[in-house]
């Protein structure tokens, strides 16, 4: 905690060195620049121990995969776990030869296509549930059994009717995203405060107007927590289902380098799929964070 | 005083009664009569102040005024005609503010400007901007239009929620305890700022409040509303001369002498309120004091 304290007294001194220095400052500090200096390397290590304990735990990790195969386990097991410079060469080569971009791509477009069906129908549907009450009565069973019936659980039932094909993919990918879309949706339009309903009813605006103008704005950062739960889980769900029945993605590169026993192509199928996973979720915590700056930031201002 | 024309709002033996919702001492439900017969005219451009105990139905009044619940019995008539629902014509600024957090203080202060007019006419985007800025520059807020009201203190946010219900023009202000939330200091001042306000617009304001001194200081006349069921005791004119300066109107003898005769009338009805236990009517209309409560003062 010194050395920010240090810093911001410097600063003080920088600025009245402007005019001529007084007495006082003179005795602080011999030599501002100096001290500014030795501030400034105090802070860069600082910074530079955090960004590293902050890494510590990943490369602490990646050291183990290296080491770990090579000197801790028997042989044996190496075969089924190759260190980590094995995995990232088989990568390469994978990339090297455009299957690895095959794959991705495939992954994407299902998953893409399946989280924007679930996307908009979510909100649209959660929309008319949390405004028209009876519809909510009707639906509310219905949904919560669906919601609780695992997607995966019904992935069988989804290749029975819609075959093995992309359609059966989409589809699941759809139903996984649908769910917690839908719920932040009701929740957002729910939690909208009521006395910005009154301020805005005072105007005499209508039922549209009132929901277009202050309903969905209110609710939009409540749903893109919804959306970025859904991006989690389209991914989660899909690679499951490219492990059950398909011809390409990052599910079927993992299972089918599994069976043909290619270790080291299918950590680095594991490897991207988790690559994939974080940069979604990045992607998504973004457009979250650009669509709700206005929420987040009254937490940073009350904190 | 403009006697000659008709009165701009006119209360007419207004009451409204609620249905508290059933619970389980009351499995029927019970009923709340919030307000009872209430007659009061204000003069068009007139500063009337309402104070009463807690529970005695000034939000069920305002929320009558502006439209957004009808009485039970009883009229309540704006320029003669009978208020059916809420109107440009009338705007509500409220204890909490009620900015839209997403927006701007000047696109706040535009949200009365979009959509059709009183007139019938849109305004363009560029119309609505310049209003904005002007009545953000009205309540001492010029610079500030790309605010959000996280970025405001309270006293900036309330300043922002009168900009934006003096934006669209409307003839009558009713304010619901604006200043309520506010430091004593920032009170002061926005009470000051109001009555400019008022002076340069010429509105008529309905001003509710629990303070007295804040009654006595901004009002023409002070409402003052009995304990539940709200009646309306006594209508206190206030002269306080001209108010304008730099004059410290609140420690002048005439002053503690209308403060002691408001607070006189009230203290009798805050004792019987608090006697009775009551509490604030909830705008859903149910009152958490109102249930008969045998079992919960056996537990107690």
């Amino acid at each position: 905690m010194s050395a920010p304290t240090l810093t911001t007294d410097t600063h003080t001194t920088t600025q009245a060195s402007a005019t001529p220095p007084t007495a006082g400052d003179r005795t602080r500090h011999k030599n501002p620049a100096t001290v500014t200096a030795l501030s400034r390397i105090q802070r860069g290590a600082l910074n530079g121990g955090r960004a590293l304990w902050r890494a510590g735990a990943i490369l602490l990790f990646l050291l183990l995969w290296e080491l770990g195969p090579l000197y801790l386990a028997p042989s044996s097991t190496r075969v089924f776990l190759p260190p980590l410079h094995d995995v990232l060469a088989s990568l390469g080569s994978l990339i090297a030869r455009g299957q690895l971009q095959n794959h991705l791509a495939a992954s994407l477009t299902r998953s893409a296509s399946g989280f924007g069906i679930a996307v908009v129908s979510a909100v649209v549907l959660g929309l008319l549930v949390a405004w028209y009450g009876a519809l909510d009565r009707f639906l509310n069973p219905l949904l919560e059994v669906f919601r609780n019936t695992a997607a995966l659980a019904l992935l069988p039932v989804f290749t029975l009717l819609l075959g093995i094909g992309e359609t059966s993919k989409i589809s699941i990918v759809a139903y996984a995203a649908f769910f917690p879309v839908l719920l932040n949706t009701i929740a957002g339009v729910r939690t909208v405060d009521p006395l910005l309903i009154r301020a805005a009813r005072s105007l005499g605006l209508s039922n549209f107007t009132l929901f277009q103008k202050v309903i969905l704005p209110s609710a939009v950062p409540t749903i893109f927590t919804g959306i970025r739960m859904a991006g989690t889980s389209s991914i989660l769900v899909l690679i499951a289902a490219e492990m059950v029945g398909a011809k390409a993605g990052l599910g079927y590169l993992i299972v089918n380098s599994q069976s043909s026993f290619l270790i080291p192509e299918m950590y680095a199928g594991i490897l991207t799929v988790s690559l994939l996973g974080l940069a979604v979720n990045y992607l998504l915590v973004g457009v979250e964070r650009h669509f709700s700056g206005w929420r987040t930031a009254v937490g940073v201002g009350n904190g | 005083m403009t006697q000659s024309s008709a009165p701009k709002i006119s209360l007419q033996n207004v009451g409204k009664t609620f249905t508290v919702r059933p619970t389980k001492d009351a499995p029927f439900g019970s009923t709340l009569t919030a307000l009872d017969g209430i007659t009061l005219d204000v003069a068009a451009g007139e500063f009337l102040t309402l104070v009463g105990p807690s529970g005695s139905g000034k939000t069920t009044l305002l929320d009558l005024l502006a439209g957004l619940t009808r009485p039970d019995t009883g009229k309540v008539l704006l320029d003669g005609k009978e208020v059916t629902g809420p109107g440009k014509d009338r705007a509500v600024v409220f204890q909490q503010y009620a900015l839209f957090p997403w927006r701007t203080a000047a696109a706040n202060v535009s949200f009365g400007l979009e959509g059709p007019g009183k007139d019938g006419k849109r305004l363009s985007r560029k119309e609505r901007a310049e209003k904005a800025r002007a009545y953000l520059d009205l309540v001492g807020l010029a610079g500030f239009e790309d605010r959000y009201p996280h970025e405001l203190s309270g006293g900036m946010k309330q300043r922002v929620a009168i900009a934006r219900s003096l934006a669209y023009e409307p003839d009558v202000l009713l304010m619901d305890e604006p200043f309520a939330a506010l430091d004593a200091q920032t009170r002061e001042q926005l009470q000051e700022e109001l009555l400019r306000i008022w002076r340069t617009t010429g509105k008529t304001i309905i001003f509710i409040t629990h303070g007295i001194d804040e009654a006595v200081y901004l009002g023409q006349r002070v409402a003052v509303l009995s304990s539940r069921p709200g009646r309306l005791k006594e209508l206190v004119p206030i002269n306080l001369g001209d108010r304008t300066g730099d004059r410290d109107v609140r420690s002048e003898a005439a002053f503690v002498e209308h403060r002691h005769k408001v607070w006189a009338l009230l203290h009798d009805e805050v004792l019987k309120a608090q006697q009775a236990g009551h509490a604030k009517i909830l705008p859903d209309g149910t009152a958490p004091d109102e249930a008969p409560q045998p079992i919960s003062g056996k537990a107690a």
